[in-house]
């Protein structure tokens, strides 16, 4: 550790020269450890946006049960309390005719004068079900078999698409993150050793003269981290423009997707990137160091 | 300080490089060893400095018993060695000052300590006027100097030179030997491998060590030319 501290300096002059000495694959290496590490932060952010769709989507799942003909409200209200008793139901309410419609016109805003071209209102009065979407199969088949219920209508498809393309999306980020860690595990590790066989007359003589494996790596493991954080902080940059430019056209044209919000994203995004970027670039930079051990025949 | 026990050394490829070697020695001795090329010099200092293993008798350099089962204490003894290579192993594209500092930066010396100690050496070498100066641009005496600049700042107990007279004239090869035997003290052990005998036939107060096809002799010369064989 002294050591360390009293050749941090050196450390870095090294790590330059290091860099210098194979510019232009170290160039390479950093755009594309930036590029890696975007891609798993466009996947992280596609993934987390699904997830809160999902999470909305069952904060807000419901179900809609209607009645068989000749309901009236006195009988309807009763079966609404009924519903109201069954378990994992949170709330139900009773939506007349009136109210559909005008759920209806709401709902279709400027095209809402189609409904002009019906004589009478075409909307049939129903119970709005809020359930736990866990308990959805129970809830269905007790309101079903309930005497003045007709049929009952649910949104599951839609819930279980949006869920399975979520799941795809997590099992997606894996691979992702299993590609982007391989890919610069190789590319920090290959340009280690480069460092290392440009710099073996060096590294034989320190060896001669007694300098630990430590002293010795250092200067590499330093090069490791700065690449990958060079890269991490290249795609950070670009995440951040990407989240500023889709947040900006989602809030205009697809106002109802339920976005997590910006501050919390970015945040989550900036410190997976730099931490991903940190461990990789140790892991990958001790894992060319190995190559170290061959360097030179008179270094044991 | 140095002690060999029947050392013999055979490289991979078969050559027997030493015989039976038996050596001994002590803190503060001028050590000269000399023979024509090929002969063993250079197999003998690679021993002393854990480049090579004994393949049969024992070694032991400043108490470390010289084997290969752990390298740690190999690195750890070369800490207490300078070394003064025969093609100088200087770091290019570094300067003088720089290439001295580097064979102290892991020996836990203080920053300041560290560019006391350089400069020194540097100024007892006689290159106080090219410490900047990068190694590539030195004259061959000069970067030898810079060599024994480097093996000498780090203040060690043992230091090697392997030909240092190599490539130079009759006069520089003395001040060269000069220099190098200028820093045996009582604490100091001096080695040299040297094919030029003439530089040092008239020498006193040290030990010759012979190597002839492997085989040494060695002649220990006291003050004033008063000779013993061993």
């Amino acid at each position: 550790m002294k050591n360390v501290l009293y050749n941090l300096g050196y450390f870095l002059k090294e790590a330059k020269k290091i860099i210098q000495l194979n510019l232009l694959s170290n160039i390479f290496s950093f755009l594309g450890t930036g590029l890696i590490l975007f891609m798993l932060a466009m996947v992280v952010c596609g993934w987390s946006i699904g997830n809160r769709l999902v999470e909305m989507l069952q904060k807000e799942a419901e179900i809609n049960a209607y009645f068989q003909e000749g309901t009236d409200e006195q009988d309807a209200l009763k079966l609404v309390e009924t519903i109201k008793n069954i378990e994992g139901v949170s709330d139900a309410v009773l939506i007349d005719e009136a109210e559909a419609f005008r759920r209806m016109e709401e709902v279709l805003g400027e095209e809402a004068y189609i409904l002009d071209l019906f004589e009478d209102n075409p909307f049939e009065a129903y119970i709005e079900v809020r359930i736990h979407l866990d308990d959805i199969d129970t809830i269905l088949e007790e309101v079903k078999n309930l005497d003045g219920i007709d049929y009952v209508r649910d949104n599951r498809e839609v819930l279980d698409r949006i869920q399975s393309i979520t799941e795809g999306l997590k099992y997606l980020g894996y691979l992702i993150f299993a590609a982007v860690g391989i890919t610069t595990l190789v590319i920090v590790s290959h340009m280690i050793r480069q460092g290392i066989y440009n710099n073996r007359d060096q590294i034989n003589t320190l060896r001669l003269l007694g300098a630990p494996n430590s002293f010795i790596g250092f200067p590499f493991v330093l090069v490791g981290m700065l690449l990958t954080l060079g890269g991490g902080i290249l795609s950070a940059v670009l995440i951040v423009v990407l989240i500023n430019m889709g947040y900006g056209q989602m809030s205009g044209t697809l106002p109802f997707i339920p976005l997590p919000p910006r501050d919390e994203l970015i945040s989550g995004l900036l410190i997976l990137i730099m931490s991903t970027s940190i461990i990789l670039g140790l892991a990958g930079s001790l894992f060319g160091l190995s190559s170290i051990k061959n360097t030179g025949n008179n270094g044991q | 300080m140095i002690e060999a026990k029947g050392v013999s050394l055979r490289y991979r490829d078969g050559t027997l490089a030493l015989k039976d070697v038996n050596l001994e020695v002590s803190p503060g001795e001028l050590v000269y060893i000399t023979g024509p090329s090929g002969s063993g010099k250079t197999s003998l200092l690679k021993l002393l400095m854990g480049m090579e293993y004994p393949t049969s008798g024992s070694l032991s350099v400043l108490g470390q018993a010289m084997t290969k089962d752990d390298p740690r204490k190999i690195r750890k003894l070369r800490r207490l060695i300078g070394p003064v290579f025969q093609e100088f192993k200087l770091i290019k594209g570094r300067s003088a000052m720089e290439n001295v500092l580097m064979g102290m930066r892991f020996l836990g010396i203080s920053p300041k300590q560290m560019k006391e100690n350089a400069r020194n050496a540097l100024i007892r070498v006689g290159l106080e006027h090219k410490m900047l100066s990068r190694v590539e641009n030195l004259s061959w005496g000069e970067a030898q100097r810079v060599a024994i600049a480097r093996a000498v700042a780090r203040k060690p107990l043992l230091i090697l030179a392997d030909e240092p007279t190599g490539n130079l004239d009759h006069d520089n090869a003395l001040n060269i030997l000069d220099l190098l035997t200028s820093f045996k003290d009582k604490n100091t052990t001096v080695i040299i491998t040297t094919h030029a005998t003439h530089l040092i036939e008239g020498q006193s107060d040290a030990t010759f060590v012979k190597v002839r096809e492997g085989n040494i002799s060695v002649e220990r010369r006291a003050k004033f030319s008063e000779k013993c064989f061993v």
